[in-house]
């Protein structure tokens, strides 16, 4: 056992000192995990819905610029101030997704009710985007209502806007006098007591109340998109290590240090077994560091510790396996190691590795079932978010031993016969 | 202390020892002398476990079969391809060694400090050995073959690629070892090396054993007379003969000799004998 482990630790010691070993042991399938899972997250959280607009004040009065800190502080836009030809520059070329002008006379009008011209805004977007601008105009009028309700809600205010209104109808030769009189009995209804018990409240004035009910749904999902990248950046880790370890192998043929090996009073299987040890160990440890960092930063919360344990073992032995075999694909390091790529890129790419399978066409999904990736990923998701049954589990890992023990076999007795 | 009786090995066609038989003695530094594709390192291999011959037998004596692990234990190898580590220094190249021969605790720094001594490699242990030159690297080398004290040292060509200095310590090294009484087994295709240290030469060509015994046997046996040269007043006149000394008073009696010199046969002139041809050829 000693020599086993003096094995297993002078490989472990020459995989630290080897620093072009780190990058695809340990930077590479961070890199992965990390970037893929911000490229499939979307945007940052907060900005998801906000429509990007730029804003033309024509008007630029108390009444606009209230009305627009308003949409802006609603969230649904993100909103940039511009001179009318930048706004449409930045439409044309889809930097923005339309732009707002608020015409001149928007802050007068606003406290002119129920006679002359309404407030106007002009929104200027490509005619092709109609669910956008559907959105944006619904967005304004529902704006637009807020800023009545909210006058009727403020009982002075309203009554002032009233006597604005019966003073301005006054003056103006063109106010019908059905207009006099409803704007009449308007102010005696704000300042009678009815009213002020509506407006103190607000309820009355308020269109629509729209209530909302925490249903959590049941979780059969990932959680997030790291969920779904930290499994391949653990098998982009296992592949570096199995590489890294595969070639050192190769390396000690190459070298003599395996001949001399041999003429230590130690069995082939010992050999062997330390050089399987130190890359199990590795494994073991590199997939600790990334879902320690997937646990503390990304949010990837295994459903059952138990069964990512037993999805570990069972990758980090497929993968020990495949290091053997890799050991045996040529007389060079370089020869190994390219042959190596070779076979592990496809099986990479059918098996999950590059791409996520739910993005994968069927056929691609239908052939990943020969990429030990593919079970891989598998036995990990199902420890993570598929929240499978340990009867569940037992196939992927069932095939992942399978493969690790075939694929040591086949590389033990190949090197016997080289 | 080894023995090696009727021993063959094929590789597919081609034969790469063919009825090897000798014994070396406990104590005795044992040369393999002879080209390369002589078959010695496939000897070597043999002797200490790493190949099985096709037949014959192989046996340390008192232990058994070298391709036991626990016979391989008694035995050291520094084998011609540098084995060490480069990315472990010189020290944990050591302890690498001795661990894996089962040497453990105060015993393993005990050796690794004295086997890093012997090599004069202890200012350098700490150093990674991918820093070493050439020649350090041979010395640590065989510190890592002597690290668990082994009964066999076996030295396959450890002079390989060495700068004269580094040869010369590891000529000390060895004539150290042998003062020790320690057995070991020395291949090398330098006569030089092989007239300087081994107490018996085995002469091999072609997978075979040509010719076993001391230097002087194998020069008395195979290298001819010794050639006296003399320089008289009729110029200069080489002399085959047995006794230089007793031709040198013969001619003196007659003529005027200015100089003269013998020259000896060497194993040079043993393998000429043997093959036909010169041993770098």
């Amino acid at each position: 056992m000693r020599q086993l482990l003096a094995l297993a630790t002078k490989d472990l010691q020459i995989l630290l000192r080897r620093r072009s070993a780190w990058f695809f042991t340990l930077i590479w399938p961070v890199v992965v995990a990390v970037l893929f899972g911000f490229a499939f997250s979307g945007p940052p959280a907060g900005t998801a819905n906000a429509i990007t607009v730029a804003i033309v004040d024509d008007d630029a009065t108390d009444g606009s610029r209230a009305f627009l800190t308003r949409l802006q502080n609603s969230g649904h836009f993100d909103m940039q101030p511009m001179a009318r030809s930048e706004a449409e520059t930045a439409v044309r070329q889809g930097t923005r997704a339309a732009f707002l002008v608020i015409r001149r006379g928007f802050g007068a009008r606003s406290r002119q009710m129920f006679y002359g011209e309404p407030r106007e805004i002009e929104v200027g977007q490509d005619p092709s985007r109609k669910a956008e601008a559907a959105m944006i105009e619904g967005l304004l009028m529902q704006a637009a209502a807020e800023d009545m309700q909210r006058l009727f809600s403020d009982r002075q205010a309203s009554q002032a806007m009233v006597d604005d209104a019966l003073a301005s109808a006054r003056t103006s030769p063109g106010a019908p006098p059905q207009l006099m009189r409803f704007l009449g009995e308007l102010k005696q209804f704000v300042g009678s007591p009815e009213a002020a018990s509506a407006s103190g409240g607000g309820p009355a004035w308020q269109p629509l109340r729209v209530t909302s009910a925490t249903v959590a749904r049941e979780r059969v999902g990932p959680a997030n998109a790291f969920e779904i990248t930290f499994p391949q950046g653990v098998l982009w880790g296992l592949i570096g290590c199995m590489m890294s370890f595969g070639v050192g192998l190769v390396s000690e043929r190459t070298r003599g240090t395996f001949v001399r090996l041999q003429m230590a009073p130690l069995s082939r299987a010992q050999i062997l077994g330390g050089k399987a040890l130190a890359c199990f160990v590795s494994m073991l440890a590199v997939q600790a560091l990334l879902y320690g960092i997937g646990y503390a930063m990304f949010g990837v919360r295994p459903s059952s510790w138990a069964l990512l344990a037993l999805a570990s073992l069972s990758v980090t032995v497929a993968f020990c396996g495949l290091m053997m075999l890799v050991a045996t694909l040529g007389d060079t390091e370089q020869a190994a190691s390219s042959s190596a790529w070779a076979i592990m890129m496809p099986l990479s790419m059918v098996g999950g590795g590059m791409i996520p399978q739910f993005i994968m066409p069927a056929w691609m999904n239908a052939v990943g079932v020969v990429s030990p990736m593919r079970w891989g990923i598998r036995a990990i998701e199902g420890a993570l978010w598929r929240q499978f049954s340990l009867v569940e589990m037992a196939l992927p890992c069932l095939i992942l031993a399978v493969v690790g023990v075939v694929c040591f076999a086949l590389g033990s007795r190949r090197l016997a016969t080289a | 202390m080894l023995i090696l009786d009727d021993v063959r090995r094929r590789f597919g066609t081609l034969t790469a020892v063919d009825g090897l038989s000798f014994a070396v003695r406990k104590g005795e530094v044992f040369g393999l002398l002879g080209p390369n594709g002589a078959g010695k390192s496939t000897t070597v291999a043999m002797a200490v476990g790493v190949i099985a011959p096709d037949g014959g037998r192989v046996a340390i004596e008192g232990l058994g079969n070298p391709r036991e692990a626990a016979v391989r234990a008694h035995i050291g190898v520094a084998p011609q391809s540098l084995a060490i580590y480069d990315m472990l220094s010189g020290v944990e190249n050591l302890r690498f060694f001795g661990n894996i021969y089962g040497v453990h605790g105060a015993r393993l720094e005990e050796r690794v400090a004295w086997a890093l001594e012997f090599v004069g490699l202890t200012a350098r242990g700490a150093d990674l050995a991918d820093g070493y030159s050439g020649g350090m690297k041979r010395r640590l080398n065989l510190a890592a073959a002597l690290v668990h004290d082994p009964d066999l040292l076996v030295l396959d060509e450890p002079t390989a690629g060495v700068d004269p200095q580094s040869r010369n310590a590891l000529f000390d090294n060895i004539e150290a070892l042998n003062r020790d009484g320690r057995t070991v087994i020395y291949t090398t295709h330098y006569m030089e090396e092989a007239e300087r240290l081994c107490d018996r030469i085995a002469i091999m060509d072609g997978g075979r054993l040509l010719a076993l015994g001391t230097l002087d046997e194998l020069l008395a046996m195979h290298g001819g007379r010794p050639t006296l040269v003399v320089q008289t007043a009729r110029g200069e006149a080489r002399l085959e003969t047995a006794d230089p000394l007793a031709e040198l008073n013969r001619l003196a009696a007659t003529t005027t000799v200015t100089s003269f010199h013998v020259e000896r046969p060497t194993l040079e002139d043993v393998f000429l004998h043997l093959t036909g041809r010169r041993l770098r050829d």
